[in-house]
Parts: C-alpha cells; structure tokens; sequence
C-alpha cells in the first residue's frame, strides 16, 4: 500500500528517522508505525487544526509584516537518552565555560593577559559594555538563560553553531509544540516515555530568584517586555504568566535613589530581579540609546549598585558574537581544565594573519557570517551563492576581516517534514536551552528544533521562512508510571448524589390530538 | 508574588471589561432594532436608523441613513471603538498588554472571537447579521463567564468588573435618554427592553410586556436584574470599595451618591425627573472613571527623554 | 618653573540648567570629582545638587569618580555645585621612551589598544593622517606627540562658540577653530593615527601661573590629552605646554563621552546649554 514515505528518498546528509532507504532508527520506530497508516488528507486536517488552534491562543510570529501562526510540523524530532546525555553535559560545559570567560572579561582579565583570546575581541567588542565591569553578580551568575544552536553533521556527530547569552528566544514555542502535539495526535506518544517540558518555567523563576541582590527575603522577579508588538511578545506573556510573575514595560518600572520600583495601584512596589527581554542598547536611556523609550533610565545604576539583577547581564554580547565562538573550545580547556564535550564546526578567522588568504582562496566553498549577524541575516553560502554574491562577499571580508568568520559548510542532518501530500527531507537545527541557577546548569530537556521548510535550504529562522518540530528526549528504559499505585487499602469511593433526571413521573394525555 | 497589580495592567483591564461589555450591548441594541423595523416595515427607516446613532453617541451625518450603512458603521467599523468590531479588537489588544493578568482562556475567547469576526461579517453580507450579533453575545457571555470561573477575585478582577459596571450604566442610560428626549422617533418601550436583554426579566416581575414607562423605572431601579442602573452601579461601588482606601474617595463618591439617590427614589415622580436623572447619571460614571484613573493608573505612557546637553 | 612646589586649589565648579519647561524628572550622572594621582592629591570634594536630592557614587570603569542623583518632582532648574580642594604638584621627568615597535607589541597585547583606535568623535579622514604622518616621520614617541600637536595647534585657533560638544574632531580641522575639547580630539585622532596609545583627559586648568593667594578667580573647566611612551604623560596642546602644576585631572577615557562632567536626560522640552562658571581660588 502507498504511504506518506513511499516518496522518501534520503538527502546527502544525516537523516534522523532513516538509517538507510527504509530502515528506520530504533528511537523512531514507534512513531513511523503510527504515522504510515495514515493519510495525507487526514495529516493536512490535524495539520490545519494545529494552525487554527495556534492563532486562536496568539502562538503566531511576524513574517514579511503578517501575523502567521506558529509553523510546527507533526513528524517530532527524537533524542534517545544517550544523545541527550551528550548534549545535556556538552551545553552545561559551553555554558559554564562562557560564564568564566564573562566573569574574567568584566574582572581581572586573566585570559587576554596569558594570551588566550587577543585583547581586541574584547575591547574593540561594540558589546563590552564597560558600564557592567566590575558588578558581581549574585551567585556568579551572568547568563542566567542560555541558547545554545547545534547542529548534526554528515557523519551524526553534534556540532555547536552557535552560542546565544543574550536575550534567547524560542523556549515558548518548545512548550506550545509540546502542548500542540499532545491535543492534535495524541496516539504518537503512546509508545513511548518522553521527558516532559512544562518544568521550565519553574527552574527559570527558581534560578531568578536565586538570582536576587543579597539580603533578599522575598525578592520580586518581573519579565520586562518592549511591548506587544515585539515579534516575541507572546514568549514575554507566557513566561510571565507561567512564573506568576508581572509582565512590565519599560515606564512601569521606575528608578529612585538607585532602587528599581514598580507603579502598581497599590503604590511603587520595589523589584529585585528583572528578567529583561530588551537589548542592551535599549534598556537605559541615561547609559546607552537616549533615544530609548522601551527602557527605564537609572536602571544601569541600580543593577551596578547591586539593588537589582538584571538577567542576563549586561553586556553578554562579547560571549556570543562568532569571532569569539572560535575561541571557546579554547575557554573551555582552560578555564575548566575539559577537553570539549560538542566539537565547534571548523571556522577561519579572517583577522588572523594568514587565514584571511585561506578564506578568499576558497571563499566559494564556504559560509560566511558576518560576526554580529542575527537571525540569519546576512549569511552567505558559498556553494550556492551567485557570482555577484561571491564578489560582494570577497571585497566585504577584505574591507572588514573582524567582521567576519568562515565555516565549513555543514549539510545539517534532515528529518522527514510534511509537504504537500507527502513527506521529504528538510534540514534541521537544534536549540537547546539551559538555565543557570549558580549552583547548576539545567538544560530543558529537548529544546526547539527548527527546520528549513525548502528543499535544500540550510537556513532554518522562522524569520526566514523556517518552521519547527516538537523536539523529544526518550527517557532512559521503557515508559513507567512516575508514581507506583499503592499495593495497600483500595480507594474509598464517595458515592455520586443523584436528583431527579427530568423524565416525567406522570404520564397522561390530558389532550386529545386530533 | 502577584499581590499587585501594575497601574498599566489595571486600566487595561478596566478597558478591556467596558469594551467587551460595549460590543455586547451594542449588538443587543442592533439586534432590537433590526428586529423591530422587520417586524414594523412602515417604520421610516431613516428615523429610526438616527436614533441608533443618537444612543450610541455617533455621528450620523447628513444623507439619508438606510441599516446598511448602520451595520457598516456600529457593527462592522474596526477603526471606531463605538463600533462592535471595533470594542471587541480595542478589548482584544487591551488583554493582550495585560496577557499576564487575564486567564489563558479569557485571552483565547478574545482572540479567537476576533479572528472569527471576518468570516461572520462576511456571511451577514448574504445572510443578515443575526449571526454576527449572536456570535458578539454569545462570546461576551463566555469572556464574563471565563472571567467569573477563571480569576481570583483580586483587584485584577475588580477592574474588569469595575470596567464592565460603568459601561452598563453608560449603556442603559444611553438607550433611556433616547426615548426620553425624542419620544417622537425613538423606539417604543418594548424595543429597549429587548434591547436591553431585559424583556423576560420584566415580563416575570410586571406580568406580561407593555409599552409604558414602568419598563424605564425596570431598567434604572430593579434591584435584582443585572443590566439595570441601580444593579449596576452597585456593583461598581463594591468594587471600588474593595480597591479603596480613603474615606473620601473621589472614585466612589458620584457612584455612591446615584446608587443612594436611585434607591429612595420615588417612583412616582420618576418620570418628570427622567432627562436630569439620566444627564446626573452619566456624570456620575465619567466622573467616577476620571477618578480611578487618576487614582489607580498614575503611569506614564513611553517617554521620549530629552538628553542633556544634546 | 616656579619656586613653590606644590600649590592648593579651591575649586567651585557651577551648573546651572534652565528647562525651557519644568521637567517631570530627571535622572543624572556627574563627573567632575578630581583624582588622586602621583601628582595631585585631592583633600576634599562634594558634589550638591538643588533642589536637593540623595546622591550616591562610583567609580567607573575608567577610574572616575561618578556623583548620581535623579529628581522625580518637576523641576524648572538644575544647579550641581562640585566643590574641591586640590593638592597639584609639578610633572616629573618624562620617562625613556620605547622604540616604536616595542611601543607597539605593548600595546597589541595590552588594554592600552582601547586607546590606540578611532572612536566615532576622533575619525578623521586619511589624507590628515598622512599629513600627521609626514609631521612625525623619524621622531621618538615624546618628540611625535609634541610635533602631532603643534600641528594641531598651528591650525586650528581656539575660538569659543564656534563649536558645539557634538563637533568631531575632523569638523574641527575643517574650520580650522574649536575649543580645547576639539583640539585635544584631533590631536588625539593623530596620534593614534600615527601609532601613539592617546587618551583624553578632562580636568580644570587654573588660568593664572602666578595668582595671588586667596582671592577667586574665573576659569573654565579644560580638556587635555595623556600619550603612552612606557607610561602615560600629559600634554596639553592647546595651550602648548605640558600638563603641570596648573591642570587638576578629574577623568580619563577614549574621547569626551567617556568622561562627561554631566551627562543626564530628563522629562521635558529640550532647552539651551547649561550655564557654567569654574572659580579658582589658590590657598597655598
């Protein structure tokens, strides 16, 4: 009989549900016995619920000026308990790493001066923020969120991308996916144990409260938001609403004498810990953008004075931008004395003498990125660049070498997508988030798993047109019930009160139809 | 944690009760009326249509106005918030900067209401819009009902229902002063009670319907049905007190001063006093709003700053 | 050089900002405290604002002591009064300076590269560099940093009021006038241009070598720059002299914004330039 795969014909990359042309990987076997019997009008049904049911909640994202809802496909990305522990201790390492790097670059530099990463990464960086040097965060703790993009390559093997301390985003759709999943085709995770993802924001709320300036009993968290018509508004909310926490902008807070305070109808209320989803450049107007008028002035001088956290720190960026991306493999064997858990994808530094000629000899079979580059902008793929872009690209390098870095091309892994009628295989990245809460570094397990929905394409933002897959940890062993039932006294049963149901106790015509 | 409520979540709530409370009354007010004139086709149409615009303080302008043009301005206008479509998208986004604040699902009934509107206005095109003010009334229900089953009574609370509050009294006045005023063209009693949800109520407590002006003295002074003045206003006043403190509060002092004046009212001498009762009234609620936003919602909106020495 | 050693200084440092309408609030930084360094030993300073408001300090990343306040009730003026009294010494020797490619593995290997680029104050085209170039060709790094500064000085007069505080240092060269904040940028461009670590250094400069004891005099706060050649040595190009006794150092940084006497912003229509007045009065 033919089916939804019939057509699959597997790409020249790691497939994630098919080792070879319809052999499937154990970890995935449930859930293909589950989706093959089915048929295509009926995934286009549930497919189109699923839409329906996303708008209706506002689980939508701005693309080309028009509220979409949110892209998830129905076919899950599936670790098995193995490959999360890699990626569980590979993150935690990346993320422990960049905290020492942040720790040392706001303080005592130790790392620039033993010659580890070259003192123009740091101070040439538009994100060293020197308003932040010398704040000691409570707990140590800088990056209290963290997004770390991997990547599978040809041989199966995860690859960090990149790195993301600032204000990461995504962690809403991995608890919408979730949600969507379990409603819309409950039967796929019949088989199977997979780890749940509705913790998240506890271990978050958690982490900010143990985030709070010292000597706070009680501390008051709030997520800052610029506002409902930031494309990830609807994040903002949730993690607020989830948390039990207010959702501010910028002119509810209010700063007095060095302390941030809330107008609330009650008063000004203080706040101690401020999980801020704005910019740096945008979160005070006195220290940073004047013409800010999302941000709170005298913030900056309160979180420095340290009557308020702000989460993440200030002035992360110089962790995340590419040219330092190169470098953390290095940070990590000499801050943590490790050797890397998740290599890096091979990458050039232009700037290096020597590695700019490497670059610009092979510069059509490389991606180029540009160091500040979000969201996919400006990214270019040498093997599938035109001539003109070549060029562009060529003389952009040469003019501003720091302002890039070259990579290897990976063929990111595929995983069977829906389109159309059947199904095909479309390239996928993986964004694991981790929490830090001073004592540990908890990764969410699972994490947003993004995919490129053209054919081919290896760019997979959803501001470029990418979707998303519900992303699955299988937990270790065969599904089990968390809590054993009680071998002792059976259940006292109360018994249901009834009254009267409505059926007409008399029975008598007192009419005669005619 | 969440003992306060911010002053700019408080007056979205506020607004997001008065407009969904609009978009419902308004479409009973429609509803009536299209009703009325189906049944009554010798009405004049132009004269009737103008009474919709004087109840719902609108501009009707100077053309002759035939129900098309009602629906397009009072039902299907996005960009006026005295427009049903237009209440219920100003609801909508009021709960969306306070999305912390409303219950997932308030937000949801909102939300899907507003997307559901398109096709609605679309098919009262073909089909006439009974369908489009069913669904504005049924989902208003729901919004209060998910309201009522799904929030704490918190002051976050208190300002949806506080919101909700003066927009009846506001509603109920409007639709009185109507006929009030301008007995000539307004329409007849029993049409503003059915306007006003209030027509079975009535039947149960006078016996039967009636065009006679005991239906104004049902919609200012029952105590027990819930759209009338007097129900309305007292609600308000729990509210405020709940929320308040001072002895003397500007808020719930022209509330308080109606709801005692309207309670030892003497009946008999209501209708003579109608037009002042009804303009006190209406001051009274604007007042009274005017109060808790000074009171409650003493924020500033986005500020530019100006840089020093710039 | 004159027979007193040492000499004190009473500083009052007056701001005075009128809104063009009351401001809701405002929110502020002040940078006009002196240091203590090897040459100057500050014994007393306070910064006061009216009306009146709570302030608190820092120091910032540049080593600047940092006053902050914020005033929440509208307010249609703004006074800061910085007070000081200053111990100032003269200049020690200039210290042996390294030769130009020792000069520059230092400095690629040491924080002193923040103040070896361009800032977007201190761009300046390449033909001016060249001409900086052609002044310091075959000099030692003391000989550049004076020569870089006569230029700047040969060229552009210091005429108040034909600037702004937003004036780049290339405009400066342009009209060929400024005040000392554009020459000490330029110079600061050039020298950097040239391969010398520059920094800018905002300070009061008393006006009279030889003033009486006790009585006030006026004088302006002033902007000069510091060269590394193996360690840091003032210079203030225009007036064409090293920094002395006479210069009292309250800030260092990569150009003026990062050493602002005030920097604030505020709830309000935006009005004119402060007004600001600097009295000296020597007490030893």
């Amino acid at each position: 009989m033919a089916d939804i795969f019939d057509a699959y014909a597997l790409a020249d990359a790691w497939d994630e549900m098919f080792e070879r042309p319809g052999e499937v990987r154990t970890a995935y076997e449930p859930v293909l016995a589950a989706l093959q019997p089915i048929e295509p009008s009926e995934l286009r049904f549930r497919a189109d619920q699923m839409a329906r049911a996303f708008t209706d909640r506002g689980v939508t994202y701005a693309f080309a000026g028009e509220e979409r809802p949110w892209p998830l496909d129905l076919v899950p990305r599936i670790l098995d308990a193995l490959e999360w522990d890699l990626i569980q201790r590979g993150v935690g390492q990346r993320v422990r790493a960049l905290e020492a790097y942040l720790a040392d670059a706001y303080g005592h530099a130790r790392a620039f001066e033993d010659g580890v990463v070259p003192w123009r990464l740091l101070l040439n960086s538009p994100h060293f923020h020197r308003a932040a040097h010398g704040i000691e965060p409570p707990g140590g703790v800088r990056i209290h969120v963290a997004g770390i993009d991997l990547v599978r390559d040809e041989a199966g093997d995860f690859r960090v991308l990149e790195d993301n301390v600032r204000v990461p985003s995504g962690v809403s759709y991995v608890i919408e996916n979730r949600r969507a999943m379990t409603r819309i085709f409950p039967s796929l995770f019949a088989e199977q144990h997979v780890l749940p993802v509705d913790g998240y924001a506890q271990r978050l709320l958690a982490a900010l409260r143990a985030a709070a300036p010292d000597g706070t009993d009680d501390p008051r968290v709030v997520v800052l938001t610029p506002g409902p018509n930031n494309a990830a508004y609807f994040e903002h909310a949730l993690l607020a609403r989830l948390m039990g926490v207010q959702l501010v902008e910028g002119h509810d807070l209010v700063c007095r004498n060095n302390r941030v305070w809330m107008r609330t109808t009650r008063g000004e209320v203080p706040v101690h810990v401020v999980y801020r989803r704005l910019d740096d450049d945008f979160l005070d107007p006195l220290h940073f953008r004047p013409d800010s008028v999302i941000g709170c002035p005298g913030i900056m001088g309160a979180a420095m004075a340290g009557t308020v956290t702000l989460a993440n720190a200030v002035g992360n960026g110089i962790a995340d931008d590419k040219l330092l991306y190169t470098y953390v493999p290095d940070l990590i064997r000499y801050y943590l004395g490790e050797e890397p858990i998740l290599p890096n994808v091979e990458s050039y530094r232009p700037d290096e003498p020597g590695q700019l000629d490497a670059v610009l000899d092979q510069i059509e079979q490389l991606v180029i990125k540009p160091v500040d580059g979000a969201g996919g902008q400006g990214i270019v793929i040498g093997p599938k660049a035109d001539r003109d872009t070549i060029e562009r690209t060529r003389k952009a390098v040469i003019a501003d070498p720091r302002g890039f870095i070259a990579q290897r091309p990976v063929a990111l892994s595929t995983s069977p997508t829906l389109a159309g009628e059947r199904m095909a295989p479309r390239h996928i990245d993986l964004r694991p988030f981790a929490v830090n809460d001073g004592n540990d570094v908890w990764v969410l397990p699972g994490g947003l798993t993004r995919v490129a929905l053209q054919e081919g394409n290896l760019i997979v933002n959803s501001s470029q047109g990418g979707g998303s897959k519900d992303t699955w940890v299988l937990a270790e062993g065969p599904a089990e019930s968390p809590v054993p039932l009680s071998a002792g006294d059976p259940l006292a049963v109360a018994p249901r009160q009834l009254g009267p149901d409505g059926t007409p106790t008399v029975v008598q015509e007192g009419e005669q139809q005619q | 944690m969440n003992d306060v409520i911010l002053s700019r979540i408080a007056e979205a709530l506020t607004w997001t009760g008065r407009y969904v409370e609009r978009a419902d009354a308004t479409g009973r007010i429609l509803d009536a009326y299209l009703h009325r004139m189906l049944e009554d086709p010798w009405r004049d149409e132009d004269v009737a249509c103008r009474s919709l615009y004087a109840i719902l303080g609108m501009e009707a302008g100077g053309a002759p106005v035939d129900m098309q043009q009602v629906l397009d301005q009072l039902a299907f206008d996005a960009r006026s918030t005295g427009s049903i479509e237009g209440a219920l998208g100003a609801a909508r986004l009021n709960a969306r900067s306070a999305r912390e604040a409303v219950s997932s699902e308030m937000w949801e009934c909102l939300n899907s209401t507003w997307h559901a509107l398109a096709d609605q206005r679309l098919a009262a095109r073909r089909t006439g819009p009974y369908a489009y003010l069913e669904l504005v009334r049924r989902r208003a229900a729901l919004f209060f009902g998910l309201a009522d089953s799904t929030m704490s009574r918190d002051d976050s609370w208190r300002f949806v229902v506080l919101g909700r509050s003066l927009e009846r009294v506001d509603m109920t006045v409007r639709l009185l002063s109507v006929r009030v005023l301008d007995a000539a063209h307004a329409p007849d009693w029993t049409t503003l009670l059915s306007a006003s949800g209030a027509d079975e109520a009535y039947a149960r407590v006078y016996g039967g319907f009636g065009d006679t002006p005991r239906v104004a003295e049902f919609l200012l002074l029952d105590r027990d049905f819930p759209r009338s003045a007097l129900h309305a206003l007292t609600t308000a006043e729990e509210c405020l007190t709940a929320l308040g403190r001072p002895r003397q509060d500007p808020a719930r002092r022209p509330i308080g001063r109606m709801r005692t004046r309207l309670e030892y009212l003497d009946t008999h001498a209501l209708e003579d006093q109608l037009p002042l009762l009804l303009k006190d009234l209406q001051q009274a609620c604007m007042a009274s709003m005017d109060a808790v936003a000074d009171r409650f919602f003493p924020y500033q909106g986005p500020v530019e700053w100006a840089q020093e020495g710039a | 050089m004159t027979a007193q050693v040492t000499r004190r200084l009473r500083i009052k440092h007056t701001t005075r900002v009128s809104y063009a309408q009351p401001a809701a609030s405002s929110h502020n930084e002040v940078r006009m405290t002196p240091l203590t360094l090897p040459g100057q030993t500050t014994l007393d300073a306070r910064v006061t604002v009216s009306p009146a408001a709570t302030t608190w300090a820092y120091w910032d990343y540049w080593g600047t002591q940092v006053t902050g306040f914020d005033l929440m009730d509208p307010h249609a003026d703004l006074t800061i009064t910085a007070s000081s009294l200053v111990e100032t010494h003269p200049p020690g020797p200039l210290p042996e300076a390294p030769t130009w490619r020792v000069l520059a593995e230092t400095v690629a290997s040491s924080r002193l590269l923040e103040f070896a680029g361009p800032t977007i104050r201190t761009t300046v085209p390449d033909s001016l560099l060249e001409k900086a170039r052609e002044a310091a060709a075959g000099l030692d790094p003391h000989e550049t940093a004076l020569a870089v500064s006569t230029l700047v000085a040969d060229r552009v007069a210091y005429l108040p009021g034909t600037t702004s505080v937003n004036t780049s240092a290339a405009e400066a060269w342009e009209q060929c006038a400024g005040v000392c904040q554009d020459i000490t940028h330029l110079t600061i461009a050039l020298l950097r241009g040239v391969g010398l670590p520059a920094r800018y250094v905002s300070g009061y400069l008393h006006p009279e070598r030889e003033a009486e004891l006790h009585r006030p005099v006026a004088g302006q706060s002033h902007a000069w720059i510091e060269y590394w050649a193996g360690d840091w040595c003032g210079y203030d190009p225009t007036n064409r002299t090293r920094a002395d006794e006479s210069h009292v150092v309250v800030g260092r940084g990569r150009d003026y914004d990062d050493v602002t006497p005030h920097k604030g912003i505020y709830r309000g229509v935006p009005g004119g330039p402060p007004e600001v007045t600097v009295e000296f009065t020597r007490v030893a």
